[in-house]
């Protein structure tokens, strides 16, 4: 450097210079103070767009911004204060108008004296290094977008997900960089692709607003997906209703069904697809040109992405539409997992109810063998017994008709009486054992209830009041032994009735809850018929005798059995009411 | 005089069952099985009978089918412990079904109502 700058202070100075500088590959030159070009080579001239190096000379590069027009101006005026400057990619156009992305570095170059006597300038022209390094940051980003995008569908199986993470990935600025995406989903058997849900601001405003708060910034999809979320809801929401509802035919000639027909996405002009259907579509969604990509898994079709560039009219490049196919086909695979994982939870929730009926039915089973093995041993004892008690009854019935046996007439009849006894318990167990045998199934609660009530009427005598019956609107299910059921209820109505008929009003009334049915008798009356009541209850339930005990029993285990229960409750009168429920069958859906 | 015929294991069932329809002015002859009966009724028409169903050796029922079908016009009821067999087709072809008690009405009413009808 120091020869150079005693070559640049000689008369020979211009000699040097072109020695040096003429034929290196970048650009070179030197101004004297007031900014005129002294020597500049070749490869300068070029670049800043001189014809030659003789028309460069004696121009002043104070007027930068005219030669390169690179806004450096200030920069190259502070030069001739003795500092120096680097410029690197600086995005320039010459004076004869050419493009070109150059690096510049210039100093102050000095006197013998030190001082400054103009300005040492290197350009390199590094435009396709640049677009080079471009491309290839672009294809990383992309690559980092779609492995993004890749990661980000290996982690949900939710639909909704799935879709918002593609058309977010197809409109991330620098990923695919579509201004819009639209998702169409396929209602295969029906024949037609449906309007599912769409990315992307509804005007340019509102492009500008968002695109300018993320200009510049590399970031995540993760963090796209956020930022949508956050800001782009509504602007979403709205373009998702411009195709909510729209139906494509799949089997028309339209560029939607070609691209599926085709298997891969294509680009849709307005000019070049002329189908009514076609520009319907472009007209409607407000663009001119889009690419589409069919989504389809193992030769099933699963819809379709479309997008475009409305907002910024950039055009689409065939490789965006394949990039843009790329994106489709992951959708699929995602799609397909998507409904698999769908099919699987329902498989695993049917398994697991399928699994809780069983273990229910395993119950059952074991309750009704239970029930039918005490239903038979007290058949078998009940029928043992019966045998006997005919005999002794029947020759002490002999006995007392002779009317020769006045001593013993006492002991007879309490025989009679206590054997007539054993034969009405005898009939109970009997029919408990015959109802054990009847197989459970769906009953209608009010029907079981007015049958019961009928075989009641049937049995009344004549000085007992038939009680009223009164049945709510809904006859909800239940499930269970009808026989059973039937036996139960009836040895409650035949209770109350027996004890309480001739002292006051019964009714019966059907109700349903929310998971349970009852049937309340409920009683009405004046005094001592209320005090009658409460006294009878209160017997009945508190202390009963033998054959009110061994009906509670019999017909309160039956309901218990079947999951339900009964008891004495207060009412709005202050009369005490019994109620007997069960459990409301809802088609297995019980718990 | 009428002429009734009591099938029935138990032999104090029987015992009281001759007695109670002696009682009513019936001839009555009481056997403990099938074979007895159709030996009894070979030997001298009856005009009833009466036929127990769980007979220790034997099923009532299929004596009732038997004798349905060799004496189609004899009426014959089912006098039993047990109410399930009245849900049995096979007891529908009896004339009567009264289930055993010690109260005798129910069944003397039923051979009145038979024998005069």
């Amino acid at each position: 450097m120091a020869d150079l700058l005693k070559a640049l202070a000689s008369e020979e100075r211009m000699t040097v210079l072109r020695s040096h500088f003429d034929d290196l590959p970048m650009g070179f030159f030197v101004t004297n103070c007031d900014g005129y070009v002294e020597y500049l080579n070749d490869e300068a001239a070029k670049l800043i767009g001189f014809e030659s190096t003789l028309e460069a000379i004696g121009y002043s590069l104070y007027n930068v911004e005219n030669i390169i027009n690179c806004g450096l101006m200030d920069a190259f005026n502070s030069i001739l204060t003795g500092r120096t400057f680097r410029k690197e990619e600086l995005h320039c156009t010459n004076r004869q108008g050419h493009f070109a992305i150059l690096n510049l570095y210039c100093s102050p170059h000095r006197g013998e004296n030190g001082e400054i006597a103009g300005i040492f300038g290197i350009i390199q022209d590094v435009t396709e290094s640049s677009k080079k390094k471009a491309e290839l940051e672009e294809a990383i980003y992309e690559l980092s977008i779609m492995s993004q995008v890749s990661e980000a569908l290996s982690s949900t199986a939710d639909l909704d997900d799935v879709v918002r993470i593609i058309l977010t990935g197809v409109t991330a600025n620098e990923g695919l960089g579509f201004n819009r995406a639209f998702l169409f989903l396929a209602k295969e058997n029906e024949g037609y692709l449906e309007g599912k849900i769409a990315v992307g601001p509804t005007s340019p405003e509102e492009a500008g607003r968002i695109w300018s708060r993320l200009a510049g910034q590399k970031i995540t999809l993760r963090e796209m997906l956020n930022d949508y979320s956050q800001h782009e809801n509504d602007s979403n929401s709205s373009l998702t209703t411009l195709i909510a509802g729209w139906r494509i035919p799949l089997d028309s000639s339209g560029a939607f069904s070609e691209a599926i027909n085709l298997g891969r996405g294509i680009h849709v002009f307005a000019g070049e697809h002329t189908h009514r259907e076609t520009t319907d579509i472009l007209t409607r969604l407000g663009t001119e040109s889009m690419a589409v990509a069919p989504i389809i898994s193992k030769g099933r079709k699963l819809g379709l992405i479309a997008a475009d560039n409305n907002i910024t009219g950039k055009k689409i490049s065939d490789s965006v539409v394949e990039l843009l196919q790329t994106f489709a086909n992951q959708t699929a695979v995602a799609i397909e997992r998507s409904r698999l994982y769908d099919v699987q939870v329902e498989r695993a929730r049917e398994l697991e109810e399928i699994n809780r009926q069983l273990a229910e039915s395993q119950d059952q089973i074991i309750r009704v063998e239970k029930m039918s093995v005490i239903g038979e041993l007290t058949s078998s004892i009940a029928h043992e017994l019966r045998n006997p008690l005919t005999v002794i009854g029947g020759f002490a019935n002999l006995l007392v008709s002779t009317g020769q046996i006045d001593d013993a007439a006492e002991y007879l009849n309490i025989i009679l009486s206590e054997t007539h006894r054993a034969e009405t318990v005898l009939h109970q167990v009997l029919d408990f054992s015959k109802a054990s045998r009847a197989r459970t199934r769906e009953l209608q609660f009010n029907d079981l209830v007015v049958e019961t009530h009928g075989l009641l009427l049937s049995k009344l005598r004549r000085d007992q009041a038939p009680p009223v019956l009164q049945l709510a609107d809904e006859n909800p299910h239940i499930w269970g032994n009808p026989e059973q059921l039937r036996h139960a209820l009836y040895q409650f109505m035949l209770l109350t009735v027996e004890e309480l008929t001739s002292e006051c009003t019964i009714k019966m009334a059907t109700a349903t809850e929310n998971r349970q049915v009852r049937l309340i008798i409920g009683f009405k009356g004046r005094e001592p018929a209320r005090a009658k009541v409460v006294t009878t209850l209160k017997q009945i339930f508190g202390n009963p005798t033998g054959t009110q005990k061994l009906s509670i029993l019999v017909a309160g285990e039956t309901l218990k059995y079947h999951g339900g229960d009964y008891g004495v409750e207060g009412s709005q009168d202050n009369l005490p009411r019994l109620y007997l429920e069960l459990p409301r069958y809802t088609g297995g859906e019980n718990d | 005089m009428i002429k009734v015929l009591i099938i029935d294991d138990e032999v104090h069932v029987r015992k009281l069952y001759q007695e109670v329809l002696s009682r009513e002015g019936y001839q009555v002859t009481a056997v403990g099985t099938g074979g007895e009966a159709f030996a009894a009724l070979n030997e001298s028409g009856y005009d009833l009978v009466i036929l127990d169903i769980e007979l220790e050796n034997d099923s009532g029922l299929n004596i009732l089918k038997q004798l349905k079908s060799s004496y189609p016009g004899l009426p014959i009821i089912l006098n039993s412990a047990y109410a399930v067999y009245k849900a049995d087709f096979h007891s529908w072809v009896a004339d009567a079904y009264v289930l055993k008690s010690s109260d005798f009405k129910p069944l003397k009413d039923k051979i009145k109502e038979l024998i005069h009808a």
